[in-house]
């Protein structure tokens, strides 16, 4: 970590940073796409269930991104309400292969829109579609019609279609993301 | 295992920056832990103050608790090293303040694998205090590979950490075993020393497998020298529990470490060497010569715990430290106050008489500048020293006056005080200087406790000085100026001196009136009661109701009066039927440094057994148990069956019991009973069985005697004893037993009724008084030739023990060179009747006794004379 952190101080120089959550049920994929998006060369190491939360830093082109990767399973959900209040942007991550809890992932969306420190911002939202190389997944427009996304006005959002063990689609994403942070400031 | 924190607490003074701070005012300044960017600095200094706080023992409630977590969690998003290590300590700090503490989990499971080693170690500390039985299984690996991490602060912590889990997942953590093993063999010193420390708690209920692995580390030898001193702990507890003999291997191992190089090793081992059981001067010998070494260490820790061990030593075997005598007295002038007061106490113990009186000015010198408990250290070692030099009573008496004017503390005031007591009881010319000095010191005493225990020692003793009546103000003073607790102790010992000096009593008669007008209930029934019984002027009466008091154990007397409630009878309460206090046989006494007995209530043995034996439906018919002998073995030791026997005397019957153990693992016994042959008219009415007896776990089978009623004089018999049982074999391994069994038995030795069974010894606070109250209409009287005895010691002991009865004032001590004896025995006879003995005693070519007994009952009185014959 010692090379990584003098890198960082160098790059703040000139980088803005962003805090970002990402969240979603849990086996979706959150801590495989950070961790691919983190090194994207590396060959994906043995994921096990998050507990709790984990922070992770990143650099693009344009930003610094720290990430809270959340963990996703039920009992720990209600956590991620602790961590919206200073996040510039969420990402949401879907197994888009799970159907059976599509409607699950669309409570837990609607209940995270309906907090009091989400509302209050406009902070963009990222969807990433994950686990597209599954053979039966939906794609992304059958997901964001389950989420109800086209009822969703107040907010920027995207969805990517996305395979975080390829890294597939993730890039496109965070494009996206960061025009969007960039412009907002 | 040592404490982290090295800091030392500077908050002395002004100079504590903390010393203003508020709960609310940190608690909202923490809210700067949100803001973007983090200021490491300024969070820091927050941190501090909250765990400031906690340590305070200020209350922060769940919600406040909670809420400031979380807040501290985003500080994971820095990686500032400073802050981080802060955040972990105060994880630990908050852990079990909320119970969101799991969060972390993640961020610490990264941090403790990851390449920082400057956070692994504190991670892992961090870890295992938010980790419960719940959560530990998803840490287990890596605690797994932390222990045998390369790096030896992560090592060492995963090891105490892991030992701290056992307290609620002892089984989990045993699963470690391998890993723990797998560090034992690190040549760190830490981390060796942590891991045996772990592997012996996790095995220390094995002793197979706790004595195994020492014998592995005795052969193979460590590194480190905190891991060799525990390896010398366990190794002696092994000893101990052993009751190995001093040629095992495990004492050769303990014996070679007093060669190691490491001082803090040898030390140890000497320690371990003169804290052992029964230790011979010989095996004594080494360990005492390398403590002498310590004495003349240029470090004062090495001398002070060279002086303080053969301090410890010098009580039971002041011949072996005699050989120090010229290092310790170097140590007298020490400027460490403490070492120069344990080799003076030491020296005291060991050496001469002429020294004594050197030594003695020597300490007083600098008794005001040693603490309360190295005071405390000085008074045992003058009792001890009176002990032993009885010609020293008087001039001890002096400084031991000089010091209880002196200022101190209870433990101390206690000490010299029972230390007065203690040489005032032994030797008669000091009693009377002894009492002056404790009458002075009640004049002006805080403590109640040993105001009224002075109070009652007075009125006991001063009776029967030459001067009574120059007690009697002092007592009243007390009266006069004490609290409630301190009056009634004074009202008591009024009466007693009332009941004896018969010149006295008009003028108590006098003072306790005054009293029943006193405003505590107490001390008002009290003085009433004594004045009413002084007033009858009749003997015996003062005698059973003031000078004896009441003999029955209180918690029986409240059980038969419960249970006489019940019934509804209409006879009156018999008082006789009420067991008796059992009077408990003289404990050794405890260490000078050992751990303080506790001194609370508990059950005697014989109530144990009163209860036991009610539960049993046979015996319900029997009525009060009336005495319970001590256990006797009936076979030798180290036989198949193993079975000792307790008499249990009730009004018409006695209960054998016996306790079997079956040593044979390959057996199981069923229908176990200890078949008893009548004789001299004694009958067995009933047996209990016990149903099965497994190996090594002990069972109870009882057989009930009816005792002749003919002639009620025929007491004592001897009974013959066989063990009958079934036996059934089984497999030590898997339990399975065959079905079908052979019968057995095995013969006992023979069990004596004696004279003793049938006697419960009481205590007379004043044998003369009860002497006269039981009065000469039963008395017999003999006179007899002991011919097995030589000294009039061992006649005093022979004959309290044939006729089972307490020797009252102080009488069971026979001055040295004296030639002619009395001996006062009292007890009660079963059935409830006095029976009181004087035994004059002569030494001329052996010892003559004339015996004389008294007894509300004749019978008793027979049985009582025919005991010697
Ligand atoms: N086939 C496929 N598997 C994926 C993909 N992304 C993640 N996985 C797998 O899905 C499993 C869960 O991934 P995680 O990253 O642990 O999921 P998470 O959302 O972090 O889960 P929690 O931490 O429990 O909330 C892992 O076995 C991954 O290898 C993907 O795009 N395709
Ligand atoms: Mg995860």
């Amino acid at each position: 970590m010692g090379f990584m952190d003098r890198l960082f101080g160098w790059l703040k120089a000139k980088k803005k940073e962003a805090n970002i959550l990402c969240v979603g049920l849990d086996n979706s994929g959150k801590t495989t796409i950070i961790n691919k998006l983190k090194a994207p060369d590396a060959t994906q190491q043995d994921v096990v269930p998050t507990v709790g939360f984990n922070v992770e830093k990143f650099v693009t082109s344009s930003l610094v991104f720290t990430v809270i990767d959340m963990s996703g399973q039920g009992r720990y959900r209600n956590l991620w309400a602790h961590y919206y209040k200073e996040t510039h942007g969420i990402i949401f991550v879907i197994d888009s292969a799970d159907k059976i809890r599509m409607l699950v992932a669309k409570d837990e969306l609607d209940q995270l829109l309906d907090n009091q420190n989400v509302k209050a911002k406009r902070i963009p939202i990222l969807f990433y579609a994950n686990k597209m190389d599954l053979r039966d997944s939906l794609s992304a427009v059958q997901c964001s019609q389950i989420l109800g996304l086209d009822n969703l006005k107040e907010k920027p959002w995207n969805i990517s279609a996305s395979n975080a063990m390829t890294g597939e689609g993730l890039n496109e994403g965070i494009q996206w993301l960061s025009d969007q942070l960039q412009s907002v400031r | 295992m040592p404490g982290m924190r090295k800091d030392k607490d500077e908050e002395a003074g002004s100079g504590n920056p903390f010393a203003y701070i508020e709960r609310t005012a940190v608690l909202q300044e923490a809210r700067i832990f949100q803001q973007t960017p983090i200021n490491p600095r300024k969070c820091c200094e927050i941190l501090t103050k909250i765990i400031y706080l906690i340590n305070q023992g200020e209350i922060i409630t769940t919600n406040e608790a909670t809420e400031t977590f979380f807040a501290m969690t985003k500080l994971f998003q820095s990686s500032d090293v400073i802050m981080r290590r802060m955040c972990y300590l105060t994880i630990k700090e908050m852990a079990k303040m909320t119970e969101n503490a799991f969060i972390v989990t993640q961020s610490l499971t990264k941090d403790m694998n990851g390449r920082e080693d400057i956070f692994r170690a504190a991670a892992v500390r961090a870890l295992c205090a938010i980790t419960d039985s719940s959560t530990l299984q998803g840490i287990e690996r890596y605690m797994k590979q932390a222990i045998v991490d390369k790096v030896h602060s992560v090592a060492s912590a995963a090891l105490v950490s892991a030992l701290h889990l056992t307290k609620h997942t002892n089984d989990f953590v045993k699963r470690w075993v391998n890993e723990v093993q797998e560090s034992c063999s690190s040549d760190n010193v830490m981390v060796q020393y942590h891991a045996l420390g772990l592997l012996y708690h996790l095995r220390k209920k094995d002793r197979l497998g706790t004595s195994k692995m020492v014998r592995k580390f005795m052969k193979s030898g460590l590194k480190s020298p905190f891991a060799y001193c525990m390896l010398i702990r366990i190794a002696s507890k092994l000893l101990e529990e052993e009751d190995a003999g001093h040629d095992s291997p495990l004492y050769d191992f303990i014996e070679s470490c007093l060669r190691n190089k490491h001082e803090l090793v040898i030390y140890e081992a000497a320690s371990a060497i003169v804290n052992m059981q029964n230790c011979t001067a010989r095996e004594l010998a080494p360990a005492v010569s390398v403590l002498q070494l310590f004495l003349s260490s240029p470090k004062p820790s090495f001398r002070y715990a060279g002086v303080r061990t053969l301090n410890k030593v010098a009580m039971k075997h002041p011949s072996a430290v005699t050989a120090c005598n010229l290092d310790l007295e170097n140590l007298i002038t020490d400027v460490n106050r403490s070492i120069a007061t344990l080799a003076i106490t030491t020296l005291l113990k060991t050496g001469s008489e002429s020294s004594v009186d050197r030594l003695m000015k020597q300490i007083t010198s600098f008794m005001s500048e040693i603490s309360d408990e190295f005071k405390v250290v000085v008074v045992k070692a003058i009792s001890a020293l009176c002990q032993k030099y009885p010609r020293k009573h008087a001039v001890m008496m002096n400084y031991l006056s000089s010091m209880l004017r002196d200022e101190g503390g209870f433990e101390y005031k206690k000490a010299i005080v029972e230390c007065i007591i203690a040489i005032l009881e032994e030797s008669p010319e000091s009693k009377e200087s002894g009492l002056s000095h404790l009458c002075e010191f009640i004049e002006d005493c805080e403590h109640t406790v040993l105001a009224t225990k002075i109070i009652h020692l007075l009125g006991r003793e001063g009776p029967k000085t030459p001067n009574p009546s120059k007690y009697i103000r002092f007592i009243y003073n007390r009266v006069i100026l004490e609290n409630e607790a301190v009056r009634a102790a004074a009202v008591s010992a009024l009466a007693r001196f009332g009941a004896q000096c018969d010149d006295l009593l008009p003028s108590i008669l006098s003072l306790l009136s005054r009293s029943m007008m006193d405003e505590d209930d107490e001390v008002r029934d009290r003085a009433t009661f004594y004045y009413h019984t002084l007033s009858q002027k009749d003997k015996p009466l003062t005698s059973a109701y003031i000078l004896n008091g009441l003999m029955v154990s209180v918690p029986a007397l409240e059980r038969c009066l419960q249970q006489y409630l019940k019934e509804a009878s209409d006879e009156p309460f018999n008082m006789k039927s009420v067991p008796l206090v059992s009077i408990p046989t003289n404990e050794p006494k405890p260490d000078e440094f050992s751990s303080k007995s506790e001194e609370k209530p508990v059950a005697s043995r014989q109530e144990i057994f009163a209860e036991q034996l009610s539960r049993v439906p046979e015996f319900a018919v029997l009525g009060q148990l009336f005495k319970s002998s001590d256990p006797v073995e009936l076979t030798e030791s180290e036989t198949e069956y193993v079975v000792r026997c307790t008499k249990h005397t009730f009004p018409q019957h006695i209960v054998l019991q016996f306790d079997c153990t079956n040593t044979l693992n390959d057996q199981i016994l069923e229908g176990v009973t200890v078949q008893v042959e009548p004789s001299d008219g004694f009958e067995v009415i009933a047996y209990v069985p016990c149903p099965s007896l497994v190996f090594n776990q002990p069972g109870v089978t009882y057989a009930c005697i009816a005792i002749p009623d003919e002639d009620p004089t025929d007491v004592t018999t001897t009974l013959s004893c066989i063990l009958k049982f079934l036996v059934k074999d089984c497999d030590p391994n898997t339990g399975e037993t065959d079905d079908d069994g052979y019968n057995d038995e095995y013969v006992l030795e023979d069990v004596d009724i004696t004279v003793a069974d049938h006697v419960q010894k009481v205590l007379k606070a004043n044998f003369g008084a009860a002497w006269e109250e039981v009065g000469d209409e039963n008395q017999l009287e003999d006179t007899y030739a002991l011919s097995t005895v030589n000294t009039l010691q061992d006649a005093v002991k022979d004959i309290s023990k044939y006729l089972g009865m307490q020797a009252c004032e102080r009488s069971d001590k026979v001055p040295e060179g004296k030639s002619a004896h009395t001996l006062f025995l009292a007890g009660v006879f079963r059935g409830g009747h006095d029976v009181l003995a004087r035994a004059k005693l002569v030494l001329k070519d052996g010892v003559t006794m004339q015996l004389t007994v008294r007894s509300t009952d004749i019978d008793a009185a027979q049985v009582i004379t025919s005991a010697v014959g």
